[in-house]
Formats: structure tokens, C-alpha cells, sequence
């Protein structure tokens, strides 16, 4: 019977036209084979090359927004990696692509600490109620800008997904533990 | 000429000009790699140029030694010798437009003091997002010249 429960879970993506969907421990390196495989995937199915190119601007957007600020996070030092004294870190979270006549759209998810919450909604409102034109110049008022204070980007990347946008990004917050928001981010093309 | 079209190493240069190279500065030379551009940095020659597709990890430190060398270079140098960068991107992710920006800026301050800088923005004619960020950026050009290049090939 346990199978039947995977079932469900692939039938539920199915239905939302999930093509790929990556949840886990998400680092750079699967970063970049996710976004490969995507590519390929896209350029079989002859998706017009601009249309293929704002979907993967926007996730890789996603994808290293819950790399870098996911709040479950492991990072350690494995045999191999001291070596070349590196470290090894994953974040957790989730990343899917789904396609339908009406087009392609990318989510991602991951926990935040939920003292954010409140100025993450602040920009994303910001972001979902400005047109075309206005996020152009924001992008380019922020390009010229220094970074934001505890932002390891220039908080460009949330621009960047809200510019390849056709339609305003959805977002939600729902509590998942004391003190941890799960943050979800939907952007179309 | 086109301010498009390539010029060799050393074309078009004024032999005073060019006898006036800065032989101290090392040349920077990177192949491409599958998420970072080639970068190629010739500061006695006056040619930086960046080609490829650019998402690296780290795009602060991918860029932070071209960043490094080239205001060492534009603030080393006298300001005679002109500077030739040619960008030809078909991707890149908000951290490395950052990068860009930043090295831009430098550009466009050493054109200020008195330094020719060309920048030739190099792009496939179909591409609307790299068509759209030469747009955005050349608005940031008072002095350097800034050339959008669409190509059909």
C-alpha cells in the first residue's frame, strides 16, 4: 500500500502539471543540474528561446533565494571536502516547474525564521502591485544601489523573478513551527 | 569603422599610445566554464572582455579580481591609454549584474577623468532580455561610449 501514498503525491503534481519537482536538500551543484536538465527539457519541446530563458532566470532565482535563505540549513565538513577545505552546505526546501497551455510557472518554498515574515511581505506586496515599467526601474534603482542590510544579494533576485513574470507573482506565508514561517513563491512565464 | 566591429590588439591605437604600455599588470585570462563567462583582461593592451553565460556561486568573488585588476589598472595608468571592453552575455543572474554594475561604474568614472572607454554590448538580435539590460545599462553612460551590438548570427 505504500506505494499507493507516492502514487497519490505524483498524481497531485501531475494535476498541477508539475514537470520536475526538487524537494530536499537543495546545494549549487544540484542547482545547476536541475536548471540543465530543465533547459534540455524546454529546447526538446522547442519552447521559444526568450520564453525559455526568463524560465530559467527564474529559477535559478528561486532556487538560490532557498539556498541562501532557507532557515533549515546543514553545513559541516565532510572527509572529503577538508581536503580541499571546503565546506559543505544544503538548504532545504522545494523547487517545481509546471507547464500548461497557459504557460510555464516556477514555485519555490522553503522555511524562513518568522521575524522575516513581515518585511518579506512588505516587498513582495510592493513588488506584485507595480507594473512592467515600475519594475524595470526598480531593478535598475537597486542595480545602482549598495546591497540591503543582512541581504546577501542586492534583494535584486526577487526583482529579477518579478521582472520575467508575465502575470504578478503569488506568495503565501503559513506558520509551520513555533517561531518558523514556510514561505511559498509563484512566478509565471 | 563600426563601433561594433572587433579590432585586433593593438589596431587603431596611436604608436605614442601604444608605446606607453603598462607592462607591471599581469593579463588575466579565464576560460569559460559551465555557470561563469571567460574573461579576458589585457590592461597594456586596453581589451577586457567578458563571453558566456554567468550564474556562479560565488558571483562577488567570480568578479572581485577583474574588479580588483581593472581599478588598479584604470588608477595605475595614465589616462591616455584607452580602454576597449566587449561583453558578450546571452545569461546572467542578478548577483552578476551587481558585478556588472559595478564594473560599469568604474568604467564610467575613468571616462569621466579623461579616459577613452568604449564598451561594445554585444547580444543575438533575438534576444529581448539581453537587448533590454544593454538598454538599461547604456542610460548609466555619460562618458564612455556604450554600443549596443546585435548580431543575427
Amino acid at each position: 500500500m505504500w506505494a499507493e501514498e507516492y502514487f497519490r503525491h505524483k498524481l497531485w503534481l501531475n494535476e498541477k502539471g508539475i514537470i520536475f519537482a526538487f524537494t530536499g536538500y537543495l546545494s549549487e551543484e544540484l542547482l545547476f543540474s536541475l536548471g540543465d536538465a530543465l533547459r534540455k527539457k524546454m529546447a526538446l519541446e522547442e519552447t521559444d528561446a526568450n520564453v525559455a530563458k526568463r524560465v530559467f532566470s527564474v529559477f535559478v532565482e528561486q532556487a538560490q533565494n532557498v539556498i541562501r535563505y532557507s532557515a533549515d540549513r546543514v553545513e559541516g565538513e565532510t572527509a572529503q571536502s577538508a581536503l580541499s577545505g571546503q565546506r559543505v552546505e544544503f538548504s532545504s526546501g522545494l523547487v517545481a516547474v509546471a507547464n500548461s497551455e497557459n504557460g510555464f510557472s516556477v514555485v519555490c518554498g522553503n522555511v524562513i525564521d518568522a521575524a522575516h515574515v513581515e518585511r518579506l511581505r512588505t516587498r513582495l506586496d510592493q513588488l506584485a502591485a507595480m507594473d512592467k515599467n515600475e519594475i524595470r526601474s526598480y531593478y535598475k534603482e537597486k542595480l545602482r544601489a549598495g546591497p540591503d542590510e543582512d541581504s546577501k544579494g542586492a534583494s535584486l533576485g526577487l526583482i529579477e523573478i518579478a521582472r520575467r513574470s508575465t502575470r504578478p507573482i503569488r506568495y503565501d506565508f503559513i506558520e509551520a513551527a513555533p517561531g518558523q514561517a514556510f514561505y511559498c513563491l509563484e512566478a509565471y512565464v | 569603422m563600426s563601433e561594433c566591429e572587433v579590432t585586433a590588439p593593438g589596431q587603431g591605437y596611436p604608436a605614442a599610445v601604444s608605446m606607453r604600455k603598462d607592462l607591471s599588470m599581469p593579463v588575466i585570462s579565464q576560460q569559460a566554464t559551465e555557470r561563469s563567462p571567460e574573461v579576458e583582461f589585457d590592461p597594456s593592451g586596453g581589451r577586457l572582455s567578458l563571453r558566456g553565460e554567468s550564474y556562479p556561486e560565488d558571483a562577488a568573488g567570480f568578479f572581485g579580481p577583474l574588479l580588483g585588476a581593472l581599478r588598479e589598472h584604470l588608477d595605475g595608468t595614465d589616462p591616455e591609454n584607452r580602454i576597449e571592453v566587449d561583453i558578450e552575455l546571452s545569461y546572467f543572474n542578478s548577483s552578476s549584474a551587481k558585478a556588472l554594475m559595478n564594473m560599469f561604474q568604474l568604467l564610467e568614472e575613468a571616462a569621466a577623468a579623461g579616459r577613452s572607454v568604449h564598451i561594445a554590448w554585444r547580444y543575438h538580435a533575438d534576444d529581448d532580455t539581453m537587448a533590454e539590460f544593454g538598454e538599461d545599462f547604456s542610460e548609466d553612460f555619460e562618458h564612455a561610449a556604450f554600443t549596443l551590438c546585435p548580431s543575427e548570427d
